[in-house]
């Protein structure tokens, strides 16, 4: 592949998304408006800017990354649009926000690389850490945290020209400041942390002081989970710590630490807490509380259900009876309205992505850009995963978004970060 | 150093694995059970669903509607404010139990075509009108109530249809049902309950089923003999008690278990106003179960009649197998023993005999509307098949003339209309008759004057049961409903 086909992938995705909201206007028995248009254009700005940040700044990077990623954009655009005109229209400004996003970071790093990233990793965490606290800030600051669902991830600003509302989830960017900060930390210490020291009987363990970074993660994770109530981040930046931590030491100890703290925080998040218990009882069976904590998740279902395999069509629906359908559950409207045509299509395509992303992992001759390609990838795969076992009944509901489909800016944002960290790490290694 | 991460990579894909085999789980295999989940809440948004076009008769009267619900208005209740008089032909969409009638096999008329197929954007990009379209049906309102009225309590059925055009005017089925407690999510107890039900409420009595046509079928049975020339209204046959079936110990008797006339010779036409089992019997076996059954196609029997509902074929037996069993030939000829007919089967018999031997493509779908209520089609009469020589429907139709005003149908007879027509007593074994009368009127009608045809069938006797005949029971109902279309 080459970048001239990287090119034609991206067009035919930007066709794809404006076809699917012009069977959506045909559904609803429109005509070809704007709506058709816009979304063409703003496909083809969003992603033919990376494309020319690639073609222009990291020449080399693989043509397999925003192919993939414009496909899942346009699909999921494409079912946000069905589900709301409205947010489709903010997601198009988003999507143009994030693609010059993320060609501005393949500029940044046009004559440094990414190995400048790797200098800065204590800013990083900084960064990383305020963005994650951010949504603590008083109700009372023109720039404030909002409560939304019951979790505490939102950042608000009351816009005082206009009577509109800045929502942001400054977590989502966090996780991907984390991820260089990881790769970065990790780089300088995998050596010191393979080194096997001493062994308990069968087991052998790490000098003591490398337990500190396991330690760290599980507070962290535990620390989102108690203050912002959030499951799915918390679950999120614990397996991202312990998937980096097992991928730069080979420890298989880590991975052992790593469940059995988790396997604890579990048992006391669920003794702690009552929402927690919510989301379990909902998950083992949510016909029990069908109006209630299982509403989702049954709704979810109802909704897979009814599309069997080829779906009800663009449009022809209801979707929009599933609870949060444009954002964690786009994967469930997709499967109504698409099928299990559209659903496995959708789960291969993130399969591909992860594929490639390992692949890019797997070529870094450097550690931190090693590290950096595998993080970002493992983030990718598991914030993928946790999500869809969720709708699908294999764990429960974390409510946390889908990648390049859900709506929601930050989302977006941190996506098309990755997207640029991705290229750039795959451009560093084939030059 | 690449071993863990090739290991990560491969759990992070056996995971995308697991969540792929669920998938197929959930939409595959466990889909349907969530879909008809009572809980989903589709089955009420698909009550309250789309737009589908309007059914009315040919009046105009609403028989099929879809209201806008007022707390959504993008999606629309179907109403069936006709309830059991048109359920069988109008039918229904449920969700609960599928969907039957114009419903069923006009639905593609009746969607809005603003759909995610090669079709419906096709439509939408050549600028079509994408709103669902409505059917005027051919069915006349008042004789379809008087139809439905005359059947009350009884389980049977009537079909009239306009002979030079097979435009259907009525189509009675009963007991009837309520379509509109099918539709919606909670329609399960009641549907089940009409699925149990002994008296069948939800078959379609003028095409779904058939029975025995007993004497009606001496119609067919005269019209091979005209055709092939073997016999004429004139023709003399011996008058026996009973008549002897070769190679059998059977025999067949009249009605009354009398002599036909005098017991000495009667003729044809004698024989077919009174409907006499004996003098048939011998002419189905001088016909010859070739013959009858040749004439019998050329009526439609064995064949799928072409009509906008689906209907099942009347069945006359395969000639190979009886043409060397005369005694069968001969209780054939008489409508009994194999000859299974729909009620629709026997209306075309008549229609034939009133329009110069000619059948015409029933219809009930007269014109397709769009939303604006503009004819957009409209259904031309045409010609299904040439059943007789214009000759022998004139003879058959001066029978059948005699048959109500001196005969077994005297009971069809109105006054100041010639009426012809035919009754039918049908044997069945262990049960009252079924009683049947088919017929027309008028007869020779002038230019631009109406004219009906139709088959009357009540099960097991009627009201009268055992001793219930077509003419004491179904002629009477045609004579309401001749005067009710014709006055």
């Amino acid at each position: 592949m080459t970048r001239n086909t990287e090119a034609a992938f991206i067009l035919a995705g930007s066709v794809l998304a404006s076809l699917g909201v012009a069977m959506v206007r045909f559904a609803d028995g429109g005509w070809l408006d704007a709506d058709v248009a816009l979304t063409f254009i703003s496909f083809s700005l969003a992603f033919g800017s990376l494309h020319l940040a690639f073609r222009l700044w990291a020449p080399n990077a693989s043509p397999l990354l925003l192919p993939i990623a414009t496909f899942l954009s346009a699909v999921g655009g494409i079912e946000v649009f069905r589900l709301d005109p409205e947010l489709a229209a903010l997601q198009r400004w988003w999507l143009l926000v994030a693609g010059a996003a993320g060609a501005g970071v393949l500029w940044l790093l046009r004559s440094s690389g990414v190995a400048v990233l790797r200098r800065y990793r204590y800013l990083f965490l900084a960064a990383a850490t305020l963005f994650l606290l951010l949504p603590l800030l008083p109700e009372s600051w023109p720039i404030h945290g909002a409560v939304v669902n019951g979790s505490r991830l939102w950042l608000r600003a009351d816009l005082p020209f206009a009577d509109q509302v800045l929502s942001f989830q400054p977590g989502e960017i966090a996780k991907v400041f984390l991820t260089i900060f990881l790769a970065s930390y990790l780089a300088d210490r995998a050596e010191a942390m393979s080194t096997v020291s001493r062994s308990i009987g069968p087991l052998r363990i790490p000098e003591p002081r490398h337990l500190g970074p396991v330690i760290v993660a599980a507070a962290a994770a535990f620390a989102v989970l108690v203050y912002q109530r959030d499951l799915g981040a918390s679950l999120l930046l614990f397996g991202l710590f312990i998937g980096m931590l097992y991928t730069a030491s080979g420890r298989s100890f880590y991975l052992g630490a790593g469940v059995v703290l988790g396997a604890a925080g579990g048992f006391a998040a669920y003794a702690m807490f009552s929402h927690v218990q919510v989301r379990i009882s909902a998950w083992i069976d949510p016909f029990a509380d069908y109006t209630g904590a299982g509403y989702q998740t049954a709704q979810g279902l109802f909704a897979m259900g009814s599309g069997s395999l080829t779906g009800s069509g663009l449009g022809l629906g209801r979707p929009d009876l599933i609870p949060a359908a444009a954002t964690d559950f786009v994967f469930a409207a997709v499967g109504e309205e698409l099928g299990l045509a559209g659903s496995l299509a959708v789960i291969t395509a993130y399969a591909f992505l992860v594929t490639v992303g390992f692949g890019i992992a797997l070529r870094s001759r450097d550690r931190f850009r090693k590290y950096l390609a595998a993080g970002l990838t493992i983030l990718l795969g598991l914030q993928s995963f946790l999500i869809l076992a969720g709708i699908v009944r294999l764990m429960p509901i974390t409510g946390i978004t889908l990648p390049f489909m859900s709506y929601g800016g930050s989302s977006l944002l941190a996506s098309a970060l990755t997207l640029a960290l991705l290229g750039r790490v795959s451009h560093e290694e084939r030059t | 150093m690449n071993t863990p991460l090739r290991r990560a990579a491969l759990a992070i894909l056996a995971a995308f694995a697991l969540l792929a085999a669920m998938t197929v789980w959930i939409q595959a295999f466990a889909g349907p059970d969530y879909r008809d989940d009572p809980r989903n809440p589709r089955l009420t948004a698909w009550r309250v669903g789309r737009e589908r076009g309007a059914i009315i008769a040919s009046d105009g009267t609403p028989l099929a509607r879809s209201d806008p619900n007022p707390a959504d208005p993008q999606t629309f209740a179907r109403v069936y404010p006709a309830s059991d008089e048109y359920a069988h032909t109008v039918g229904y969409v449920s969700v609960l139990f599928g969907s039957r009638g114009l419903e069923k096999t006009r639905g593609s008329d009746l969607v809005s075509h603003r759909a995610s197929t090669i079709s419906g954007v096709l439509n939408a990009v050549l600028g079509g009108d994408p709103r669902p379209r409505g059917l005027r049906l051919t069915i006349d309102d008042d004789l379809q109530r008087a139809a439905v009225g005359a059947l009350a309590g009884q389980r049977g059925s009537i079909i009239a249809v306009d002979p030079s055009t097979g435009a259907v005017l009525a189509s009675a089925s009963t007991p009837g049902f309520d379509p509109n407690i099918l539709v919606g999510a909670d329609a399960g107890p009641a549907g089940q309950k009409l699925e149990d039900d002994a008296a069948e409420p939800l078959l379609h009595r003028t095409i779904a089923t058939t029975y025995p046509p007993g004497s009606t079928f001496k119609i067919i049975t005269t019209a091979a003999a005209l055709e092939t020339g073997i016999a004429g209204p004139a023709t003399e046959f011996p008058d026996p008690l009973a008549l002897e079936l070769p190679g059998s110990t059977a025999t067949i008797h009249n009605y009354d278990d009398d002599v036909c006339t005098d017991g000495r010779t009667v003729t044809l036409e004698e024989a077919f106003v009174r409907s006499c089992n004996t003098t048939f019997g011998a002419l189905g076996m001088e016909v010859g179960g070739d013959m009858l059954a040749q004439t019998a196609e050329a009526f439609g029997f064995n064949s799928e009649i072409p009509y906008d509902l689906d209907v099942l074929a009347s069945a006359f037996p395969d000639p190979g197998g009886i043409a060397d069993d005369p005694a069968a030939t001969a209780q054939n000829a008489i409508g009994q023993r194999d000859v299974r007919a729909t009620p629709m089967q026997m209306a075309l018999v008549v229609a034939a005999v009133a329009n110069e031997g000619n059948i015409m493509t029933p219809y009930v779908v007269g014109d397709v509307f769009t939303h604006d209520g503009k004819i957009e089609s409209r259904t031309e009469p045409e010609i299904w098949r040439r059943a007789i020589s214009p000759a022998s429907a004139a003879v058959l139709s001066s029978l059948m003339e005699k048959a109500v005003i001196s005969g077994t149908g005297r009971n069809a007879a109105v006054p100041g209309i010639r009426v012809a027509g035919k009754t039918g007593t049908a044997e069945v074994t262990g049960a009252a008759p079924h009683v049947w009368f088919i017929g027309f009127a008028p007869v020779e009608p002038e230019p631009g004057e109406r004219q009906i045809a139709l088959a009357i069938i009540l099960e097991d006797g009627g009201p009268a049961g055992e001793t219930a005949s077509g003419g004491s029971v179904a002629a009477p109902i045609a004579a309401e409903l001749f005067e009710t279309y014709l006055r």
